[in-house]
């Protein structure tokens, strides 16, 4: 009866196996084994496995640091079945059977296999030139005094840097994992949040200038930002690994999660304090971004009026 | 001969002049010595002890102002005690080092003024004035300033300041800390006012004894002292905002123009107004210009909380060489950076509540509105509100209106908001 014996690495995944089809089996260090593995903390003749029904039986040949048993699914321990998981030294091994079942087969990932269309010059050129334009233009909107290239280079370079550096991390990651980079594909990932991240933060807080919801405030936008995160990351981690999607959903969702609870704990000095000083929407955008009429002085001055009830019931609790 | 002779005449002059000045100096060192040597078994230090170490806390002076032993000193000398009482006591303590306890029976706390009664007290009593003095006439504080024992300081009246709504008397002569409570004499030894404050360089203020006659007769009508201190105290700030804002109210409210708007003027002779622009700047990109408004009353409440302010403030803003983004980046920068012009802590008030809007003029001027307000926590219905408003229909120019109330009641700030905001116009 044939026997696999797998060398399992970090993590449990297989390293490399052996494949024998012999009903004796020698492992040791010792090159007159049928399986010759190098770990010097496994003996020269380290072991035999016999086979012996369905499953095989283990001989100490006498090892110094001998063998540990880590899983055996048979009901008796003399007798190892497929599957069982031993240790020499500090080797795990596998045996397996032929007929060992196996897990389905995964499908490819819709993005990876829509990854050739992401990995392309044609799709990563214009999200990076849109890119541009949009910092460009966020940079230029936001500046108090006369525009000037030197101040406004250093801030673009050094965004798109971050961006570059986060396709290298993820392409790095997929190198190792599948043996695929897909640079491209990352970079245009990032690039592709990035600008999803500023078109809604436009889009909200011209929202939030105009009606004064709480929808649109300060807790949705950090909303939507740890959503086009969550996506983001999801994605990338699609791209360069192959963990299925449920890991990467709740690997994204904690991760996200993590986030969130850090920026939390921040504020939570903040929470409850006393400020002297009034916390008012200070937000003002130039006329073509304000859509809504005004209200007359006395609407406005009947709509404050519940703020006085407001503060006596916080000036009661003291 | 003859220019000898004349000579003679200016050396004469001379002499007679200075003769005439150093004794005119003697004679008011004279005054001055005889005023101390009168007075000074009736000046008392008044102490604040902290029951829990025993020390005191806080000195002032004080005097009596009958033979009942019936004190007048100031409120922010006695403030602990009438705000903890659980936690401080009052005594005083005499020239002769005599020690007696002391009771708080009333206070006038718009006028920093407080009434505390002894009760063995045998020292002599104080005459108020019945008039106001000249101005130019000389007056003496008397007063116990920094722990050094009795001082007395010549100094001379000059009249009731009007830079305030609360009428204070200008003393031009040194008050220092510990002098607070004590008397300022003439030279026939009547009261013409309490020492209270002092803005440095000589320039000193008194309470006008009219004030301290108004309290004393009226615990003198009432006979009793004041069994709830916080109450008296809220409705003095309750009734005291209530008279301003009527007179105000009452008043011609007189725009004044600021580049293309209207904005309010000043609107009493107690509201001064300062202003300023940034057009001898040569390498200002954009023009600004404003316009601030306030009176200098600040009701003592407590080492951290004041009230009794009112100030308002314009900005005009012409983008120049900034575009409409930039502009409005700043303008933003800005219309962020406004707090209220008067000091409180947690213990006094809550945080402010704020609610914003857009409004619209007839004229159709769009405006961001922003009302903020925060309540006193031991003087129910007295709020400080702070106001806020700026234009955002124009790409290229921009107004800021502000104002801030301390110390106001409902009624009353929503009634000067609506006439704040139909006089500052920009059509």
């Amino acid at each position: 009866m044939a026997v696999i014996i797998e060398v399992l690495g970090w993590g449990g995944k297989r390293r490399k196996y052996f494949k024998v089809d012999a009903d004796q089996v020698s492992i040791g260090r010792g090159y007159d084994n049928d399986i010759v593995l190098s770990d010097p903390h496994i003996s020269a003749n380290h072991l035999r496995l016999n086979a012996c029904g369905e499953g095989w039986s283990i001989t100490d040949l006498d090892s110094l640091n001998g063998l540990q048993v880590i899983k055996n699914p048979s009901t008796d321990e003399r007798i190892f079945t497929s599957g069982a998981e031993i240790k020499l030294g500090r080797t795990k091994l596998r045996l397996v059977s032929e007929s060992h079942p196996l897990e389905d087969t995964k499908m490819l990932h819709r993005l990876e296999r829509d990854t050739s269309k992401l990995n392309r010059l044609s799709v990563w050129l214009p999200l990076l030139v849109m890119v541009f334009v949009t910092q460009l233009t966020s940079v230029y909107t936001s500046t108090l005094a006369e525009w000037e290239w030197k101040n406004t280079i250093p801030v673009i370079i050094s965004a798109q840097l971050v961006i570059f550096i986060g396709a290298i991390f993820w392409s790095l990651v997929g190198r190792l994992v599948r043996q695929e980079a897909h640079f491209l594909g990352q970079y245009s990932l990032i690039l592709l949040a990035s600008l999803l991240f500023t078109g809604c933060g436009w889009l909200l807080s011209t929202l939030s200038y105009n009606f004064s919801s709480v929808l649109f405030g300060d807790m949705a936008q950090q909303l939507v930002s740890m959503s086009i995160l969550f996506l983001l990351l999801s994605a990338n981690l699609a791209l360069a690994t192959n963990l299925s999607s449920r890991a990467r959903w709740s690997g994204c969702a904690a991760f996200v999660g993590v986030i969130l609870i850090i920026g939390s704990i921040g504020q939570m000095k903040s929470w409850d304090e006393f400020s002297p000083f009034p916390q008012y929407s200070s937000t003002l955008s130039a006329p073509p971004l304000l859509v809504v009429k005004g209200q007359t002085t006395e609407q406005f001055l009947a709509d404050i009026v519940p703020l006085f009830q407001l503060a006596d019931k916080a000036a009661l609790e003291k | 001969m003859i220019k000898n002779r004349e000579a003679f005449a200016v050396v004469r002059m001379a002499l007679i002049g200075i003769l005439l000045w150093s004794s005119s100096i003697c004679a008011q060192n004279d005054i001055a010595r005889n005023l101390f040597a009168d007075y000074k078994s009736a000046i008392l230090q008044i102490r604040i002890i902290d029951l829990t170490s025993g020390s005191k806390s806080t000195i002032g002076s004080g005097f009596p102002v009958d033979n009942s032993g019936l004190i007048a000193t100031n409120y922010h000398v006695i403030q602990l005690a009438a705000t903890k009482p659980q936690q401080y006591r009052i005594e005083y303590l005499t020239e002769t080092n005599k020690v007696g306890e002391l009771r708080l029976v009333d206070v006038d706390v718009i006028n920093d003024l407080a009434l505390v009664q002894a009760v063995d007290f045998d020292g002599e009593s104080m005459q108020l004035a019945n008039r106001e003095p000249e101005i130019g006439m000389p007056v003496y504080a008397l007063g116990n300033p920094l722990d050094l024992g009795l001082t007395v300081v010549p100094g001379t009246y000059n009249g009731i300041n009007r830079a305030s709504y609360h009428p204070r008397v200008h003393f031009t002569g040194s008050l220092n800390p510990g002098m607070s409570g004590g008397p300022t004499m003439d030279r026939e030894g009547r009261v013409v006012g309490i020492n209270v404050a002092t803005a440095g360089n000589q320039i000193s203020f008194l309470v006008p004894v009219r004030r301290l006659q108004a309290l004393v007769s009226d615990y003198r009508a009432r006979g009793a002292a004041i069994e709830n201190m916080q109450q008296r105290i809220g409705e003095q700030l309750m009734a005291d905002q209530q008279q301003k804002f009527t007179a105000l109210f009452a008043r011609n409210w007189q725009g004044i123009g600021l580049g293309e708007a209207q904005v309010l003027d000043e609107l009493a002779p107690f509201v001064k107004c300062w202003g300023g622009s940034n057009s001898s700047d040569e390498k200002a990109q954009f023009l600004s210009a404003d316009r601030s408004c306030r009176s200098e009353d600040n009701i003592y409440m407590t080492s951290n909380f004041a009230t009794g302010i009112l100030e308002y403030q314009f900005i005009w803003l012409e983008a120049d060489q900034l575009n409409s983004w930039q502009f409005y980046n700043y303008y933003e920068r800005l219309f962020g950076d406004f707090a209220p012009g008067n000091r409180a802590g947690e213990e006094d008030v809550t945080d402010f509540q704020c609610d914003h809007g857009f409004t619209q003029k007839p004229s159709g001027r769009q405006s961001k509105s922003v009302f903020c307000l925060r309540a006193y926590k031991d003087y129910p219905k007295l709020y400080d509100v702070l106001f806020l408003q700026g234009s955002v229909d124009d790409k290229e120019r921009a107004l800021i209106s502000h104002f801030t109330l301390a110390g106001v009641s409902q009624e009353n700030a929503l009634t000067f908001t609506g006439k704040f905001m139909e006089v500052s116009q920009w059509q």
